[in-house]
């Protein structure tokens, strides 16, 4: 399993270096203007002058080596030289065209929040979503399956944005229960504020997780019906165990194996942020962030976090291929 | 100009006494909302308003406009005129002098040489200077003494407010900035997202596109401003969420820019905790009468001086057709609070304004029909009115967009009740303003009668805006049909108006000359305004002092914020 | 109904299974599949009972029925002394470790999760309060048992050969020491050269536990090997059922003549004199079972009142039952089929 890890981990690197190229290639042809969002009083000399300042001039594989160097070389020289205090680590970072400041430390700055939220709802919608299915599965057919099949239905197919005004209406203009909008600068030091930043995360997390509640109970139920009609079930019954033994230990372990994969490849959507939930509670994250810069043709930004998003996808295809072999002895890797 | 400045300064004072009376950071804590985030605080490496606007917090120009666009003096004594000596009567030099005694945040003094600084920073050429516009044509800045700067131009400015006036082109701090000229602005990240200043707060946070937090200014010139301890000033989202979060959460006590429709803001405002205000610019809704044939017959003479309007030309009819218009009722269908009626094709700033045609505000059908009856317009056995076999028949074209079709459908109906046949026509805003000569649907192209659209103007003076109007600007085959002026409209004496008012330096001549373009062209019915569209904001109803500002920004007076004691 | 001494170990009575068929958007109850309608048999004490019949017969159910592996929905069932045709579950799984089965598919029916100590060593945890090392020692006598190496306790069944994973099936069937195992076909997963290994094995275990066996098979040479009677089953009902002898050497009823004449002889001189009965047509759909005999509908012999009156159940001959109109007091010595194809190979 180490050497496959291993082995994967080495095959990473060329299909990483090549999906760097695409990306930048294809935000390179894609119509976009770093200066189109301006007013339209700047005169298109001024314009001009401003894309020059931004290397834009410059031919599109000086381009790319200028950000391979400075996301592959400087970044993390910069950081092991200011950690083990060797030297200034003050090489010249990727920056955003938009803020003209670094992009990792935007990227740093804006992941609590999209942890604490999408994280949160992710969090939450596997822990309702593993009990639905369970039981929906159990009782194919029942009302609490009929129920909840409503429900996941509703969960995936009415968007965010739809639920994420109601909610906002509902709870904060008519009821006045929670902020509509998120307090990014908001620090947890004690009760009285972590209760505050519950009451700001309830909204945007409890949309979110029914969303993702409602694919992971599927997936759970799914899973479940396949294991329940297996002969080892009836082994399992014909043993004289309890039905609580037969369901949790031999059906719902089983059943799992799958349902962890798919839970692990999509860890990285946390990272990727909820573009739109971010945008209807304004909790800013790594979603806005990388809608605002591509609105703005903020080329950098969108390449150094579409990268970012193609690692934690590769790792985490890695992570659920693992986890299989770890959860299933039919699997190996060698 | 200046005892009107200084009038005015007065009544803003006096509007503002009870925060004037409070105490520096007494009133905690003001939340301000843009639904578009800033994505950094230097006003000079982004053009963007949002950004504008947040910096405009923190850095300050020399001088600035107000409420009506006309120039107050704000880290300057006072605003250089060619009467008080501050600008040469060859109009190519402008002399600024600061106030005494203020004081960056950090508390070092505030000298000339920061402002020489700040036109060497823009004028950077590798530095991509956002407003390298506002300095154009400045061949020199010098500083006379420790407070007096001289700007020169390389050619005569009538009006030499380009440099350091307005939100765009604040002074920054030379002692901050100085390793960062040019291709090395960009790096200066804390100088970018948290600039020294010498305005009412200080940036505390800068978190880019998400939300700024800032503290009142203790070295701020007022020592009892700002009223507010620290702005919270949070940045994303969309339009009607902001809008919520004043008007009806009352989170938030500011919000930016609420373009919505009229009845959304309407319901919105119902809930009681927040006010709408809107201030207006220079940007008209008008119609553009024709005052050339478009008739196809005449192929390539179609719309050009060649062939006067059968009866457009005829000014009684354009006046019936301006006579029968409810300006007041387009404005209530199609913008709400964010317009207003206008009579002037140029409505603002205040000094430019005229009230010699406001009559055009009541609807008087009777009186357009009365109008026609005498010019010999009668009214034919369909009820349209012809003369000499020519009837009144009009092809009125405007780009595709919900609410200039409203206004087309009333207007229609409005006129044939006097008696003018209309047909409707739209062409899609990008083939309509898009330009191309070979298209024959554009709004320089005109081949309709009348053709309606809004046009504005940026900053506060219109001398080339009503220099459209003149003669050569009408567009034709020999020009690819470029130029701004659709009626077609050639006058040699509004030609003389434009030629004085260039070379004119004195605003309140300025604004004679330009008052006596824009009543010209409203008396002969070249153009028909309908609506003023303005900017619309909101705050809450515990927000005191907020005036809205279309000439600067709108947090120009955040210094005098203050809490409302009574709510 | 038998007569070959004491009380029967398992004793069946009026066993019916049938399944609902729900249809359209309320899911009503349109129907049911009749996949085990109204059988009785007695199981003696280290007997072997063989049950055959075509695949879809119901021979399956009916042997997880006898286990109350379902909810059944009519008759009795009787085992070693009590009944258990309406216990509820918790009294069930207390009488689980008497009665066990033998599944068919051994990759299946095994968890894939589990190690071979864990599958046969969960039962002991569920019902003896064993210490870890003694499970562990007991798990190890079953693998000796069952002829399996005790190094690969700690494997997943996956690692294992078909043959060594019906093995390890019996080994978990045997760790309660029960006196009734079904055994559902325990073969027909595996290669022949093992079949009968396993077919040893569990008569090897027979004798040495003395168990009672309900063999399950479509196999009916491998049924005649091994067992003491024979019941034969169609659409859900036994149609004849009769010690082993008797019913091969001579079949009463149309279907069990049928099916034993597809049976190949091993002598080549009697396989070519041997008439093939070929049964034309498919098997009625349980859920919609023919009026009359079940079998009427591809009965050679099939007349008028076959199609109007279910044959009863009876005995005909000592320990010798069967269900046609054709038998009984007109006793049919010949089993000669009076309609039908007649093929020689």
């Amino acid at each position: 399993m180490l050497n496959y890890t291993i082995r994967r981990l080495l095959l990473a690197i060329p299909t990483l270096i090549a999906i760097s190229l695409i990306i930048f290639l294809l935000l390179d042809l894609a119509p976009s203007d770093p200066t189109a969002n301006l007013p339209l009083t700047i005169p298109p000399e001024v314009r001009e002058k401003i894309r020059q300042s931004l290397g834009l001039g410059d031919p599109i594989y000086i381009r790319y080596l200028l950000w391979c160097k400075q996301f592959f070389i400087n970044e993390p020289l910069n950081i092991l030289e200011q950690w083990l205090g060797w030297g200034e680590g003050d090489r010249l970072r990727v920056l955003s065209w938009q803020t003209r400041s670094p992009v990792v430390d935007l990227i740093v700055e804006r992941t609590p929040q999209t942890l604490w939220v999408v994280g949160m709802s992710y969090v939450v919608g596997v822990a309702i979503a593993l009990p639905i299915g369970i039981i929906s599965a159990y009782r194919q057919y029942s009302w609490f399956d009929q129920i909840g099949t409503f429900v996941s239905m509703v969960g995936f197919s009415v968007p965010t944005f739809f639920t994420g005004v109601l909610v906002i209406v509902i709870f904060s203009v008519w009821l006045g229960w929670f902020p509509s909008i998120y307090d990014t600068t908001h620090e947890v030091t004690d009760w009285e504020s972590f209760l505050f930043q519950v009451r700001q995360m309830i909204m945007p997390v409890a949309v979110l997780a029914l969303f993702n509640a409602a694919q992971i109970s599927r997936f759970m139920r799914a899973s479940m019906l396949d294991n329940l009609n297996q002969d080892y079930v009836r082994t399992a019954r014909a043993k004289g165990l309890r039905e609580r033994t037969v369901v949790l230990i031999h059906v719902l372990r089983n059943s799992l194996i799958p349902v962890v994969t798919v839970i692990a490849l999509g860890v990285p959507q946390i990272f990727g942020g909820a573009i739109i939930t971010e945008q209807v509670f304004k909790v800013n994250g790594l979603g806005q962030l990388l809608i605002i810069s591509i609105q703005g043709g903020d080329l950098p930004t969108v390449q150094t976090l579409t990268f970012i998003f193609a690692v934690l996808i590769i790792v985490f295809n890695l992570v659920a291929d693992v986890l299989y072999g770890i959860l299933d002895p039919r699997i190996r890797y060698d | 100009m200046r005892l009107r400045t200084l009038l005015l300064g007065a009544a803003a004072a006096v509007a503002i006494t009870p925060a004037a009376l409070a105490e520096r950071g007494s009133d905690g804590e003001v939340k301000i909302i843009y639904w578009q985030a800033p994505s950094t605080m230097n006003p000079y490496l982004s053009g963007g308003t949002k950004e504008l606007e947040a910096a405009s917090l923190v850095v300050e120009p020399l001088a600035r406009y107000d409420q009506d666009g006309n120039m107050v003096p704000w880290l300057a004594e006072s605003v250089p005129t060619v009467d008080n000596g501050g600008v040469s009567s060859d109009l190519t030099t402008i002399t600024w002098k600061l106030r005494e005694g203020l004081l960056w945040s950090d508390g070092s003094p505030v000298t000339s040489a920061d402002v020489v600084f700040t036109w060497k920073y823009c004028a950077d050429p590798a530095g991509g200077c956002a407003q390298s516009e506002k300095y154009n044509d400045v061949t020199d800045v010098k500083a006379v003494d420790d407070l007096t700067v001289t700007v020169t131009f390389g050619v005569p400015k009538p009006f030499p407010y380009g440099p350091f006036v307005g939100a765009q082109a604040p002074i920054i701090q030379a002692a901050q900035f100085a390793d960062c000229l040019g291709a090395k602005a960009p790096e200066c990240t804390d100088a970018n997202f948290g600039p020294i200043g010498t305005g009412p707060f200080q940036v505390t946070d800068f978190r880019p596109n998400d939300v700024i937090s800032l503290e009142a200014n203790p070295n701020y010139r007022d020592p009892a401003k700002p009223a507010f301890a620290t702005v919270t000033f949070k940045g994303g989202g969309d339009t009607a969420s902001a809008g919520r979060s004043v008007l009806e959460t009352g989170e938030f006590d500011y919000a930016w820019n609420m373009q919505l429709a009229p009845d959304v803001l309407g319901a919105m405002e119902s809930a009681g905790k927040g006010t709408v205000v809107s201030a207006f610019g220079t940007l008209v809704e008008r119609i553009m009468i024709n005052l050339t044939n478009p008739d196809p017959a005449l192929g390539d003479e179609r719309s050009t001086k060649a062939h006067p309007h059968p009866f457009l030309s005829d000014p009684a009819v354009r006046q019936a057709l301006s006579m029968a218009i409810d300006r007041a009722l387009l404005v209530e269908i199609g913008y709400g609070s964010a317009g207003r009626p206008s009579c002037n094709v140029l409505p603002a700033p205040e000094i430019y304004k005229s009230t010699a045609n406001d009559g055009c505000l009541v609807q008087d059908i009777e009186g357009a029909k009365a109008l026609l009856d005498g010019a010999g317009w009668v009214p034919g056995a369909d009820g349209i009115r012809a003369k000499d076999g020519v009837r009144l028949s009009i092809l009125y074209q405007t780009s595709t967009n919900a609410v200039r079709q409203d206004f087309q459908a009333l207007i229609k109906q409005w006129w044939s009740d006097i008696g003018v046949e209309t047909e409707l026509r739209n062409i899609d805003a990008s083939v309509f303003f898009g330009g191309d000569p070979g298209s024959p649907d554009t709004f320089q192209k005109f081949y309709a009668d009348v053709e309606m659209y809004a046009n504005n103007f940026d900053g506060t003076d219109p001398e080339a805006y009503m220099a459209n109007w003149e003669c050569k600007q009408a567009p034709t085959p020999e020009t690819q049909w470029q130029g701004n002026n659709m009626p077609r409209y050639c006058s040699e004496e509004y030609d003389a108006l434009v030629a004085k008012m260039a070379q004119t330096g004195k605003l309140e001549d300025r604004a004679t000359l330009a008052k006596a373009m824009n009543d010209k062209l409203m008396q002969e019915y070249i153009i028909l305004p309908l609506v003023d569209r303005g900017r619309v904001s909101a705050h809450s109803n515990t927000l005191g002092g907020v005036i809205m500002n279309v000439w600067d920004s709108e947090l120009w007076n955040a210094a005098d914020w203050y809490r409302t004691k009574t709510q | 109904m038998s007569d070959t001494g004491g009380q029967p170990l398992v004793q069946v009575r009026g066993l019916k299974m049938h399944f609902p068929i729900y249809a359209g958007i309320f899911r009503r109850h349109v129907g049911d599949i009749k996949a085990v309608d109204d059988i009785s048999l007695d199981i003696n004490e280290s007997e072997t009972l063989g049950l055959v019949g075509e695949s879809g017969c119901g021979k399956s159910t009916a042997g997880r029925a006898v286990l109350r592996l379902y909810d059944i929905t009519d008759g009795s069932i009787t085992v070693d002394g009590t009944d258990i045709s309406d216990v509820d579950k918790e009294k069930l799984r207390h009488l689980r470790p008497k009665m066990q089965m033998i599944f068919q598919d051994p990759q299946a029916s095994l968890n894939p999760r589990m190690t071979v100590a864990g599958i046969i060593g969960e039962p002991l945890v569920e019902h003896m309060s064993l210490s870890r090392s003694e499970r562990l020692e007991r798990v190890y006598q079953l693998m000796d048992a069952v002829g399996l190496n005790r190094s690969f306790a700690d494997r997943y069944p996956h690692e294992f050969s078909g043959g060594q994973r019906q093995r390890i099936g019996i080994a978990r069937a045997l760790a309660l020491n029960p006196k009734f195992i079904v055994c559902d076909e325990p073969i027909a997963a595996l290669d022949v050269s093992i079949q009968a290994q396993v077919v040893n094995l569990l008569e090897d275990l027979q004798e040495q536990f003395g168990l009672t066996y309900l063999f399950i098979s479509h196999d009916l040479s491998m049924v005649r090997h091994i067992a003491d009677r024979v019941a034969v089953m169609y659409l859900g009902k036994i149609v004849e059922l009769a010690p082993r002898d008797d019913l091969y050497e001579r079949p009463l009823h149309p279907y069990t003549q049928a099916l034993l004449s597809a049976v190949p002889e091993p002598d080549p001189v009697r396989e070519a004199e041997r008439k093939h009965i070929i049964l034309t047509g498919d098997v009625p759909s349980p859920s919609n079972a023919p009026i009359g005999c079940n079998f009427c509908t591809r009965c050679p012999r099939a007349e008028q009142i076959c199609r109007e009156i279910e044959p009863e159940f009876r005995q005909v001959e000592k320990g010798h039952y069967t269900a046609c109109h054709f038998v009984g007091d007109t006793e049919i010595k010949t089993a000669e089929p009076t309609a039908g194809e007649r093929v020689k190979p």
